[in-house]
């Protein structure tokens, strides 16, 4: 470029905003071979939400450089980041804290019942207890009177075997790897983001260039 | 080998036996229960992602309380039965069918979905609108089945 002026742009997939003006600091980390321009450049406006209500939006990165353009033609952009951004738009108020400890006291009550109500339905379905006896009477001859170390090492077995592929009790980690269940929930976030970025993208109501679309952003 | 020797060895083998199952049996129920993403989900749709470590603690802690209840109740000596109508006996039953019931409901949608159930048969039979009317049809067929089989008593 004549200028030689480079901006190198970085941004998550998936951006929250508490105002309904956003500009490009909100969306992206930025980095320019000219330092005094970084300040103008982040203040720049690129959406615009309806006041009230959640909104959310599909923005690509192709209509960010264009906007770039728009006011600094010469400009190199250079996008490290990703090409599609999801764009969600909450309202300030947050729940109270006592609606939060509603949900997880909830949440807590199905996962508990939940995950003993399948262990007994799992070892109900499977005859636990006959296959026991069977075996007591395979290694010993003798029928079984009560309880037995069967019944013992297998609940010790069980607890065992939850704690190490869960990884952790409580607080305590007994690894450094993530826990089975937040790799599930980072897969599931990425999930939905590509769900809304694709679906966004096939009704064509993604902002991109060319399309129209403006830079207002529309609800949904 | 004496008669206590023999003893000694037969419970060691029992042990082992017990132990190795129940690690089995855990590492396979619970990467069934973790991976179907269900409780991913319930954390993501309340918000409460910042407490997903202490519903795996619930988690672990309901399959181990879960199982020793099963195996060990009933040798409880003069176990308290929930089969007398007191209100505590009552309240505990309620709460503990709601919410196994909602566990498993959300499990077995889970399941479905994450063989693909719902797209391949709505791709088969072209069918492009409407996916909430399959839902809630499969919702009040469960429903209703599960009702029939309590009822009937299969």
């Amino acid at each position: 470029m004549a200028s030689g002026k480079t901006l190198y742009i970085k941004g998550d997939r998936d951006v929250e905003v508490t105002k309904p003006d956003v500009t490009l600091a909100d969306l992206l980390s930025m980095e320019c071979s000219d330092q005094s321009l970084l300040p103008k450049l982040k203040t720049m406006k690129i959406l615009k939400f309806k006041k009230t209500g959640n909104q959310r939006c599909v923005i690509s990165v192709l209509k960010i450089i264009a906007c770039i353009h728009g006011q600094y033609p010469d400009m190199e952009v250079q996008n490290l980041g990703e090409t599609d951004m999801i764009v969600t738009y909450e309202d300030q108020k947050t729940p109270s804290y006592a609606w939060h400890l509603t949900k997880t006291a909830f949440v807590t009550a199905v996962t508990f019942c939940g995950a003993a109500f399948s262990i007994m339905a799992f070892n109900n379905d499977v005859d636990v207890t006959q296959l026991f006896d069977q075996i007591y009477h395979l290694v010993t001859g003798n029928k079984p009177g009560g309880i037995t170390i069967l019944e013992i090492a297998y609940s010790a077995g069980l607890m065992i075997g939850i704690l190490i592929f869960f990884n952790h009790f409580g607080k305590r980690r007994f690894t450094v790897d993530p826990t089975p269940m937040e790799v599930q929930m980072r897969v599931y976030e990425n999930d939905i983001q590509t769900t809304l970025i694709e679906n966004a993208a096939r009704k064509e109501k993604e902002i991109d260039v060319g399309k129209g679309g403006g830079i207002h952003g529309t609800g949904g | 080998m004496g008669q206590a020797a023999e003893v000694i060895v037969e419970q060691l083998v029992l042990a082992l036996v017990g132990l190795s199952a129940g690690a089995a049996v855990a590492g396979g129920l619970f990467s069934f229960i973790v991976e179907l993403g269900v409780i991913a989900d319930f954390a993501d749709r309340t918000h409460t992602g910042d407490k997903l470590l202490f519903y795996e603690t619930c988690v672990a802690l309901g399959g181990i309380i879960g199982n020793i209840v099963f195996l060990f109740y009933s040798f409880a000596p003069n176990a308290v039965s929930f089969a007398s109508a007191s209100f505590a006996s009552g309240a505990v039953q309620v709460l503990f069918g709601i919410f196994a019931g909602i566990f498993v409901g959300c499990w077995s949608m889970a399941l479905a979905e994450i063989l693909n159930v719902f797209p391949i048969f709505m791709r088969r039979a072209r069918i492009v609108r409407y996916a909430s009317v399959f839902v809630i049809g499969a919702a009040i067929g469960k429903g209703l089945g599960a009702g029939l089989f309590f009822l009937k008593g299969w």
